[in-house]
């Protein structure tokens, strides 16, 4: 009775685990289509004649699609927002939840509450401003606007008020000082959470698409979600051999970040979740 | 003497705080430069009739805002229609969010332990892509006449279907991409919720002979309710924030069907250049989204309340 059920279960399961599959699987198998077979060509999952065309094209017209720069502004944007938004929230919520910083009563609730305001508010007036600074298309636009999100400070900042003090009374009556303790004490007890909000901030940049296509206006300072988007309205709009390679491209780095950081990932989700 | 201790003491509580200060100092920066000042810019902004290309930017007062209200203008019809297409995206997609979610968790809860990983994961990948990869995905997969699925309806004696070109086929199209897209996030929360559920709970009701159907009314949804009221803010939030998929899929075609508001909001800033007008589009989402999340937050805790 319970092995039936069980099987009845997993049967179901792997026919959802295929309909999940299916876009990706078809993505992948289109790339390697020749246009003519990716239009015509029928029900033809495995293609017909497996050409590499689509990416040496993608590949090597760096003029018209610069991939390797667009995939290294979204590592170079992904990866230095993310380092950014670990260091100053990781001293922002430690500041907070456990030293004597002044206004903490005011500041806390400030930076909470923010929590609450959609971007929709801010991504005009953020315009203007890079704008009259002259700063629009380069990485200062594509990776400050991050910066300021008060998620990190909340996510750490529960962390560490559970965080057992007798660790650090112990390094202060050693005679370590307050930023000693910080970097040797409590960053490398934290070690866990950290990853946790590394990996959720760099898929949130790496994958954000309305604010780069607003901050950024030449080709090469696309990120690559914006790249695609481009590309989809421009020259391989009929063309989905291509655009399937680019997409393809664009997919394997976060893919592999997502399957390596999933448990930190899982946890993020449902500490804040709880809350 | 004392006097001097005391002195010493409060000097050193100020180098204490100062050097805790310093400790803040970084994010508080950036958080002032880059969501506290625009915040107050975009109210600025919004005040002002501010074209892109004119010189000078006037202040207007809440004439933006009156011109959103008053019958028949372009501004008025645009954020109307907006909001209207928006509204409608959340009422689809927020029950399917919120049920495909919790019932792919309990599929997942149900199967052999050591398979829940790997199909947990198999689920959640397409959480990782980005929306333009998904939109492309599934414009080529939707497409009329040589997407996947057409072809298997045509193959099976069908006519092609318009998906993106036509309502409500471009609504379905789009719910479709964003559940995909997304169902993985709200799964995960619901399949940590139902494994804190406590397992004597069910034990009891067992020896009770209560079906399968009554744990799950009984016990299941009233533990998790605090759990999906989180869920169904979040993703009635998200929902809200729709841009890419129409965007990318449909352009908001058919006809305008489906320009959300917040591609109202770009168009009416970089098209028309009306950044003053956009800024008030954008204020008045922002403080629909927030009451909206307000709301649903005291319904959840009345309820609580109301149950104790």
């Amino acid at each position: 009775m319970r092995k039936k059920k069980e099987i009845v279960l997993t049967i179901l399961a792997i026919i959802i685990a295929l309909i999940f599959m299916v876009p990706l699987f078809w993505m992948i198998m289109t790339s390697f289509k020749n246009d003519f077979e990716a239009i015509a060509g029928g029900l033809n999952w495995i293609p017909k004649e497996f050409t590499f065309e689509n990416y040496i094209y993608t590949l090597q017209q760096t003029t018209e699609v610069p991939v390797f720069r667009w995939l290294f502004n979204s590592l170079f944007v992904g990866i230095a927002g993310t380092l950014i938004i670990v260091t100053v929230d990781a001293m922002a919520a430690y500041g907070i939840a456990r030293l004597d910083v002044p206004f903490k009563k005011f500041l806390f609730p400030m930076f909470i509450s923010t929590l609450m305001i959609p971007f929709v508010i801010t991504f005009l007036p953020l315009y203007m401003q890079f704008s009259n600074m002259n700063l629009l298309n380069t990485y200062g636009a594509l990776i400050f606007p991050y910066t300021a999100n008060a998620f990190g400070v909340f996510l750490l900042y529960q962390f560490f008020k559970s965080f057992p003090k007798e660790l650090e009374e112990a390094a202060y009556l050693d005679g370590a000082n307050k930023w000693k303790i910080f970097i040797k004490v409590v960053l490398p007890s934290s070690k866990s959470i950290i990853w946790t909000l590394a990996i959720f901030s760099f898929m949130q940049i790496y994958n954000d698409f309305l604010w780069p296509l607003v901050a950024t206006r030449s080709p090469e300072m696309r990120t690559l979600t914006t790249g695609i988007a481009v590309m989809q309205q421009g020259s391989f709009v009929s063309s989905y051999g291509k655009l399937m390679a680019l997409t393809t491209l664009a997919t394997i780095p976060i893919l592999i970040v997502f399957l390596i950081g999933q448990k930190q990932l899982i946890k993020g989700i449902t500490q804040t979740g709880i809350k | 003497m004392a006097k001097s201790l005391s002195k010493e003491r409060q000097k050193q509580q100020r180098i204490s705080k100062f050097t805790s200060f310093l400790f803040v100092l970084p994010y508080l920066t950036l958080f002032s430069l880059f969501l506290l000042f625009p915040l107050i810019y975009g109210i600025y902004i919004s005040f002002h009739d501010y074209n892109l290309l004119a010189v000078t930017h006037n202040f207007i007062g809440l004439e933006n805002y009156v011109d959103i209200f008053t019958p028949d203008t372009s501004l008025n019809t645009q954020f109307f229609r907006g909001l209207k297409n928006t509204l409608q995206f959340v009422v689809y997609s927020v029950p399917l969010l919120v049920i495909v979610g919790l019932s792919l968790a309990l599929l997942l809860n149900n199967l052999p332990k050591r398979l829940t990983g790997f199909f947990r994961t198999l689920y959640f990948i397409p959480y990782a892509i980005s929306v333009s990869v998904v939109s492309v995905i599934f414009l080529w997969i939707l497409d009329t006449n040589s997407g996947l699925i057409n072809k298997y309806i045509m193959e099976w004696g069908g006519t092609a279907i318009p998906w993106l070109t036509r309502q409500p086929y471009a609504w379905i199209a789009i719910v479709i991409a964003t559940l995909w897209w997304t169902i993985g996030f709200n799964m995960i929360i619901f399949i940590n919720a139902l494994n804190e559920v406590p397992d004597d709970l069910y034990e009891a009701a067992s020896i009770d002979g209560a079906s399968a159907w009554d744990k799950f009314r009984h016990i299941t949804i009233p533990t998790i309710k605090p759990i999906t009221l989180f869920v169904t803010i979040t993703s009635t939030i998200a929902s809200f924030n729709i841009y890419g998929q129409p965007h990318l899929m449909t352009r908001g075609g058919p006809g305008n069907s489906t320009e959300v508001l917040l591609m109202g909001i770009v168009r009416r800033a970089f098209e028309q250049r009306e950044l003053g007008q956009a800024s008030a589009m954008a204020i008045l989402m922002s403080l629909l989204m927030i009451t909206v999340s307000v709301v649903q937050f005291r319904l959840a805790n009345g309820k609580k309340r109301g149950e104790s």
